[in-house]
């Protein structure tokens, strides 16, 4: 039911300042991530990413609803502002977040070939997608 | 030794391998090729992916031409003059690294 969800949403939703925490978290991890990735490869810099020794160790109760909901937060963030918000520094933006509050992830990159060639790059947790997967399910190519 | 451009009668002596920074899966009509340094995708033809496949699988190039050469049903002279174009094509791309055994 629509309603309900909004509803769900809404008890979801951050105070202001913890909003704009988050907001600014995203932001610094998208220039670290571009920064590491204009300066090697991209395992390299999802190694560097999900390097926290400070995260917690134990399992994290409602790890998939927090990383759906920083899924949302970096989609939304990273659309609004003049940056590049494709697919894959999404994915390096959010493997970070889950990172630092111990939440284990997989990035996935797919290819889809053919004439309509297209690529495409999401983040699982437990093996449930974070981001969007959209048609590239079947066409996985590389899980870092 | 890793080398990019070698001799033909070196080429068939040499070990094909797939670097690490390199990943591929093959589809029903093409082989997609993933270089993690460049982050540029290509593709491969049917053909194409087939001889990836075995040039990663065999002890060397000869070796490979060898299965292609059975597979097709080609002359080994005609398979082994392709996989010397394809795998200087691949390794000028970094996609695969030719391994020359050093002399003794």
């Amino acid at each position: 039911v629509p309603a309900l969800g909004a509803l769900e949403e809404a008890r979801e939703a951050l105070p202001a300042g913890r909003k704009a925490a988050l907001a600014f978290e995203i932001l610094a991890t998208y220039l670290r991530a571009r920064w590491l990735l204009a300066r090697g490869d991209l395992p390299g810099a999802v190694a560097t990413l999900r390097d926290a020794p400070d995260a917690p160790s134990a399992p994290v109760p409602g790890s998939h609803r927090i990383g759906r909901r920083l899924g949302r937060a970096v989609v939304n963030t990273l659309s609004v502002l003049p940056v590049d918000s494709r697919c894959l520094m999404r994915s390096l933006v959010l493997t970070r977040l889950l990172a630092r509050r111990g939440i284990p992830a997989t990035l996935v990159i797919s290819a889809r070939p053919g004439p309509e060639f297209g690529a495409h790059a999401w983040v699982e947790h437990a093996g449930r997608p974070l981001l969007p997967v959209g048609d590239f399910a079947d066409a996985r190519l590389l899980e870092l | 030794v890793a080398q990019s451009n070698i001799p033909a009668d070196d080429l068939m002596t040499a070990r094909a391998q797939v670097p690490d920074h390199v990943v591929f899966r093959t589809f029903a009509a093409e082989t997609v090729v993933l270089n993690l340094e460049t982050g540029k995708y290509h593709g491969l033809n049917p053909i194409g992916g087939r001889m990836l496949e075995v040039l990663s699988e065999s002890p060397s190039v000869a070796a490979a031409a060898a299965v292609l050469a059975r597979e097709y049903g080609e002359p080994i002279a005609r398979i082994q003059a392709d996989l010397h174009e394809f795998c200087s094509e691949l390794a000028q791309r970094g996609l695969l690294q030719l391994r020359v055994a050093a002399a003794a």
